[in-house]
């Protein structure tokens, strides 16, 4: 890749997969500014566990929707991967969420329309991989979150635990360096949850780097560490 | 994503919601099928006047009291024709003099009713009295015997060839019509000639023709006069020589006969020179009027259609706006989401442009079942069709499309 190579050399020293420095977002700045981050310093290393927490209106899906490559920062530098990605626009960003992120949210995950295969293949099929690929990663994906027999099943025949897992299946479909959930115990049963949270940790004591948005601490105890939100500012 | 994968997600999507699909296609069916049947009505049209004349011959020229043509009837005034001077043997006699013309042969005919001979019956027949030439000029085939001959002219001999129509109904089978009498309104002509069967032309019978020299004729019938002479009176057929152009013989002949007729050169010709193409000069009004109506009717249902698709993929977007934020979440760019609703747009039409090319050939088959036209589409309406609707998808599927793609990730997964 190209655009890659010429990154400055200009890397940050530590083995920072996530670095945020001085990032604001400041939504309608033109008539009532409102303020979701300020000035927020993150660095997060490959491998990491961190739940993200704070009451509503904290700025924590703003800061997810930053870090996911959903929005960019209205100032402040964002690197990932090393790739400084706060002024990326349009395609560059569908690409970084494509390979470099996969995203498991609150609700209504997966496209309705589609089997639970078709939606973990979706990240594959932007991903251009050859239909051979796709079908060898799906099959995995779904047997690592014990769903091997349910992939023909539309997500309305799913339970609300099963949902999320073809979710974490298809976040991890492009091999991201990073998994962003946005409570995704929010809608569970306890059990359910349990379930969940014991995939996350999986995932992470395999190597995967996960952020986790929530507002429960019995998410946020699976992590191994806290960045507490509050009025757009880490404290 | 590659075209496959494309079409099958766009058709997956289309019978998602059947119904709607379905009515959303409706205007484009109706476009394709009027453009698929009205080009196979046109072609039957042609076809189906190539062959009536073919049968008549192709190059003759029917010089005729007034100017004929096809179709749309100006207002004319027959009065004023019918005083126009009437053609003559002997007209015919001196255009058959000119070099470029092959045969020029009098032609002049009654209706006899029914006929009868024996107990055999024949309805609806004709006496023509004719030249020496008619069966060059008339594009007929002897099947058995000859034709009328000059010295039958000069004879008057009572002699006839007669149609196979005629033949088949006034003589049993197995009889010989060559050599047997046959009595025409109380006189009995000789049948010296039987003619190969030629069917109808225009909706007229030809095959019950009772051919008689025009010289027999014209010494037992009184010619025509007043009205009648218009279009009853004595015609005259002229085949111009091989590779003579029409034209040329058709200026020749108008020479001639203007120069008989005594006529000044301000003055208008007093009798009409019809060949193929003039008649079928008229005929061409015709066939552009039917173009304009194709052209109307599918253009304004094409654009109906069209609009119809835009304005239901435009609600497509809005229903699943999530679904879009989601895409766009997992790495779908603006691109890939405008492709995938331009193709369900495109889809869409192009479904319905296969269904009306399918009810455009079903109208053409149908036609030509029922009646004498041989409807047929060619195989390019099939791609014009497609062609057609594809691009009414894309056209109006764009700005729906550009919709899509262009909604922010965010709002669109806070979208409920």
């Amino acid at each position: 890749m190209a655009a890659r190579k010429k990154t400055p050399a200009a890397r940050s020293p530590v083995d920072g997969l996530i670095e945020l420095v001085g990032v604001s977002k400041v939504y309608n700045p033109d008539r009532v500014p409102v303020h979701a981050l300020a000035d927020v310093d993150l660095q997060i290393a490959a491998g990491e566990y961190v739940a993200i927490m704070g009451p509503s209106g904290s700025g924590k899906s703003t800061l997810m929707h930053i870090l996911g490559c959903l929005d960019t920062p209205t100032s402040g530098s964002y690197s990932l991967r090393g790739q400084e990605v706060s002024r990326y626009t349009g395609k560059k960003l569908a690409h970084i969420r494509n390979r470099d992120v996969g995203f498991v949210f609150q609700r209504f995950n997966l496209l309705p329309r589609l089997t639970a295969a078709e939606n973990v293949e979706l990240p594959l099929l932007y991903a251009r991989a050859p239909a051979d690929r796709r079908r060898e990663v799906v099959a995995d994906l779904l047997a690592k979150v014990g769903l091997s027999d349910r992939g023909h099943h539309r997500p309305n025949e799913l339970s609300g635990g099963e949902v999320q897992r073809v979710a974490i299946a298809r976040a991890l479909a492009n091999d991201p360096a990073i998994i962003l959930a946005d409570e995704p115990t929010g809608n569970l049963d306890s059990k359910s949850e349990d379930d969940l949270m014991e995939l996350l940790d999986s995932l992470n004591a395999a190597g995967r780097t996960l952020v986790v948005v929530t507002h429960e601490d019995s998410v946020a105890r699976h992590a191994k560490r806290v960045v507490l939100l509050h009025d757009g500012r880490v404290v | 994503m590659n075209l496959i994968t494309l079409c099958a997600r766009a058709i997956a999507s289309m019978r998602y919601n059947k119904t709607r699909s379905f009515l959303t296609t409706l205007g484009i069916i109706i476009g394709v099928t009027t453009i698929i049947a009205i080009v196979a009505l046109l072609k039957g049209l042609d076809r189906t006047i190539d062959q009536e004349f073919s049968s008549l011959g192709t190059k003759t020229i029917y010089v005729q009291k007034l100017e004929l043509e096809i179709g749309l009837r100006r207002h004319r005034n027959f009065e004023e024709i019918s005083k126009r001077p009437d053609l003559t043997v002997a007209d015919a006699a001196a255009i058959s003099k000119l070099p470029t013309v092959r045969a020029a042969v009098p032609n002049i005919h009654r209706d006899l009713g029914t006929l009868t001979r024996g107990v055999y019956e024949a309805d609806e027949c004709l006496l023509t009295g004719i030249g020496e030439g008619g069966d060059l000029t008339g594009n007929w085939v002897v099947s058995e015997g000859r034709f009328i001959t000059r010295y039958d002219q000069q004879h008057r001999n009572m002699v006839c060839v007669i149609g196979s129509y005629v033949a088949g109904n006034l003589f049993g089978p197995g009889e010989e019509p060559l050599g047997q009498t046959l009595e025409v309104e109380g006189r009995r002509y000789t049948v010296v000639g039987v003619l190969e069967e030629k069917g109808a032309s225009f909706g007229h019978p030809q095959d019950n023709q009772i051919y008689v020299p025009v010289e027999t004729y014209i010494k037992y019938y009184s010619l025509p006069e007043g009205r009648a002479s218009v279009f009853r009176g004595i015609r005259i057929e002229v085949l111009p020589e091989e590779k003579v152009p029409v034209e040329a013989a058709v200026a020749d002949v108008e020479e001639l006969l203007r120069l008989r007729h005594g006529l000044r050169y301000y003055e208008d010709n007093d009798f009409g020179l019809n060949t193929q193409e003039s008649m079928l000069s008229s005929l061409n009004t015709i066939r552009s009027v039917l173009w304009l109506v194709m052209v109307g009717v599918a253009g304004i249902s094409l654009l109906v259609g069209g609009i119809g698709i835009m304005n239901i993929m435009l609600v497509s977007v809005a229903e699943r706006t999530r679904e879009i934020g989601i895409r766009k979440a997992v790495g779908a760019s603006d691109a890939d989401v405008m492709v995938q609703f331009l193709s369900e747009a495109v889809a869409l039409s192009s479904v319905g442009g296969v269904v009306g090319i399918f009810l455009g050939l079903a109208a053409g088959a149908f036609v030509s079942a029922i009646t004498p036209l041989q409807a047929a589409a060619p195989w390019w309406t099939v791609v014009l069709g497609v062609g057609f609707s594809a691009a009414v998808g894309i056209i109006f599927g764009i700005y729906p499309a550009r919709k899509a793609s262009g909604l922010n990730p965010i709002e669109a997964i806070r979208y409920e």
